[in-house]
């Protein structure tokens, strides 16, 4: 999720005249634009790997989503706080370190309580120390309350398209629950 | 926050410790005069200022591995696994530690005994304190650095050197701009003034400790004039403060004559920059790191390239090479594949040390390309701190003069942007506010131009991506995927 990006269609961006998400990690959002699917991207706890985050924040960028990056060493609710102030569906955690056991635990009991418990929560990376079957990485953020775990290894453009389905199928069911 | 390049006051020094030594409980069982009586009885033979010192006699090349778990006993296994397959050994510190997260560190702790296993990417020395830091020490039969990425690293030193660690790795630069999002470039030189002047001390009662620069910065892509000007500054500063033992580093970018130019260029200029400083009684070398970007998942093509930067350090003459591992592209690997990068490493450093790189003429070419952008770059920055190297490192990363890519903190412009020619050499694709000379200038661009020609598409960000992917993809150079590569 963080860096590998085997686009099967090669997108370029002259660098000179692109919004390239490398000078400055806070706030980083592209032009605003209501129909685009806001989203939250950044490094959560102590960890400070930016290449993947700042290539997360371009990549997803130019694939049409609003990213709002708030770079490294996030907290959980300045995660939050963010989806809140720019409305977004999505929160996508990224942790390289190691600590992601620790630091991830809670992210969904905290959106519950800060009143945004239809967040669409993301992580990816390398989430445990050492080399550990993925199924079982997996399993354990899953029940943490993730909607979807990446390996650093997975397609960045899969990642867009889960998105995208995820946030239909997310405002479909308010719909429903609305008519209902 | 004013900064100057002075050796700081020793009685403002002794006072401003009493504040450090309270940052944690630990900090009280540091005893400044009971720690040099500690540190005079290590043996040599567990002494880094003398194993560099032999290996630059004898142009030997040293294998250090990183490695750092929670809990004692267990960092005790983990480097007596390590320490008969290497000839230096680490202590690598966890990420809250780096932060001066030590309740947080307390924690990782604390679930680590639950869990029955570390769950903290290196060993909390803070946390611990000198008795179980000096057990750990004294388990080993090797000299032991405490290697980390910590901006203010006060507490840390105090601790480390007073438990009989010889080398402390880091810099108010290189610890900072890498490693942290808002800590000001003043605050981090100033606070790594404070541990080099603790090694300073020390060095006063004839008691040499090893101080080692971070070379690699973000690992990803990193010019070689970028990572030198970084070093060389951070020497310069580390020798005003009383450090008489510098190892000076940089992060294997993957052209092999590259790399090699760097090492050369590298000790040249140090010399060279610390002479013209007015200091001559000091000792340097140099050190190697294999590849810092991500690696394959795959073991076999891991092994790969951490072969490829163990023939590089030979071939450059590094004094020692910091060895990666199969489980790289996984995060913190175990002790067994931790082991298997140093005896992978250690059989090309046998076979390829002997061997001399011979003279060529595009070696030649790529050591003063080096040299001309360092001096290019230095010339500019003593220029902004009127002469004063610390006043003028804040000064050029304000004005991005310096700029180091892809790195977090908010004190970098982050404009300068890099990427490989057609023969997988670093070169600036965006030369932000660098002065770079014209004609080096154009050089790179040529060298851009050529492979954009020959993978027929425009030289762009997309090229930055896939050079940043290359390696954990098996290549070096980001070629791109589908379309017509002409020539190739």
């Amino acid at each position: 999720m963080t860096i590998a990006t085997r686009s099967k269609k090669q997108i370029t961006v002259n660098i000179m005249s692109s919004a390239i998400n490398t000078n400055k990690n806070h706030e980083n959002t592209s032009a605003s634009n209501s129909a685009k699917t806001t989203i939250i991207i950044g490094v959560i706890g102590a960890d400070c790997h930016a290449v993947g985050n700042k290539i997360l924040a371009n990549v997803l960028g130019r694939l049409g989503f609003n990213v709002v990056n708030l770079g490294v060493m996030v907290t959980q609710d300045e995660y939050i706080d963010a989806a809140i102030e720019h409305g977004a569906q999505a929160i996508l955690v990224s942790s390289i370190y190691g600590h992601g056991e620790i630091d991830c635990k809670g992210m969904r009991e905290r959106c519950d309580e800060r009143g945004v418990s239809d967040m669409i929560l993301y992580v990816g990376g390398n989430l445990v120390i050492g080399k550990k079957d993925f199924a079982d990485v997996k399993v354990l953020f899953t029940e943490m309350g993730y909607d979807r775990v990446f390996a650093p290894s997975d397609d960045l453009e899969e990642v867009a398209e889960f998105l995208t389905m995820d946030v239909e199928n997310k405002q479909s069911a308010n719909q429903q629950w609305i008519v209902a | 926050m004013e900064i100057h390049n002075k050796k700081l006051d020793k009685k403002s020094l002794l006072e401003e410790r009493n504040d450090v030594l309270q940052q944690w409980p630990t900090g009280d069982a540091v005893d400044l005069d009971e720690a040099m009586r500690y540190q005079r009885d290590i043996p040599e033979s567990k002494r880094f200022s003398a194993a560099l010192a032999r290996a630059e006699t004898n142009n030997k090349t040293l294998l250090q591995p990183r490695a750092g778990v929670a809990l004692l006993s267990e960092q005790i296994t983990l480097l007596q696994h390590l320490q008969n397959s290497c000839d230096l050994l680490p202590t690598t510190i966890d990420a809250y530690t780096r932060l001066n997260r030590y309740d947080e560190a307390q924690v990782g702790i604390d679930r680590s005994v639950k869990a029955g296993t570390s769950l903290l990417n290196g060993f909390p020395a803070v946390n611990h304190g000198v008795k179980a830091c000096r057990e750990l020490v004294e388990s080993v039969n090797k000299p032991i650095e405490v290697r980390h990425g910590t901006p203010d690293a006060r507490l840390l030193t105090e601790i480390t050197m007073a438990s009989g660690f010889t080398s402390n790795e880091g810099g108010g630069i290189s610890y900072n701009i890498p490693y942290s999002k808002r800590v000001s470039l003043e605050k981090s030189i100033r606070d790594w003034q404070y541990c080099d002047r603790i090694v300073g001390l020390y060095a006063e009662e004839g008691i040499i400790i090893n101080r080692e620069p971070f070379g690699p910065l973000t690992g990803t892509l990193v010019p070689p004039f970028v990572s030198h000007c970084v070093a060389i500054i951070e020497g310069l500063l580390a020798l005003e403060q009383g450090v008489k033992c510098v190892t000076l580093g940089y992060g294997q970018a993957g052209n092999l004559i590259q790399d090699i130019a760097a090492i050369h260029s590298l000790r040249d200029l140090a010399h060279e920059y610390f002479k013209d400083a007015g200091f001559d009684d000091y000792k340097l070398s140099t050190v190697f790191h294999q590849w810092m970007g991500g690696f394959p998942e795959n073991e076999a093509q891991a092994y790969s390239v951490i072969s490829l930067g163990a023939t590089a350090a030979a071939l450059a003459g590094a004094t020692k090479v910091i060895v990666k591992t199969p489980h790289e592209a996984a995060g913190v690997p175990t002790k067994e594949a931790n082991k298997q990068g140093l005896e992978t490493t250690g059989q090309i450093i046998n076979m390829v040390s002997d061997q001399k790189m011979m003279p060529s003429p595009s070696l030649t070419q790529e050591i003063e390309l080096i040299k001309r952008e360092v001096r290019a770059i230095m010339t500019r920055v003593f220029e902004l701190g009127d002469g004063d190297i610390a006043r003028g490192a804040v000064a050029a990363f304000k004005t991005g003069v310096m700029d180091i890519p892809f790195a977090p903190a908010d004190c970098n412009s982050g404009i300068l942007m890099p990427v490989r020619d057609n023969n997988g050499a670093v070169r600036v694709l965006e030369k932000g506010a660098t002065p770079l000379p014209d004609d080096v200038l154009a050089f790179h661009h040529d060298c851009m131009a050529e492979r954009a020609k020959v993978e027929g598409r425009e030289v762009s960000f997309q090229m930055v991506i896939d050079d940043v992917n290359a390696i954990s993809q098996g290549k070096l150079v980001g070629r791109p995927k589908d379309p017509v590569l002409r020539a190739l």
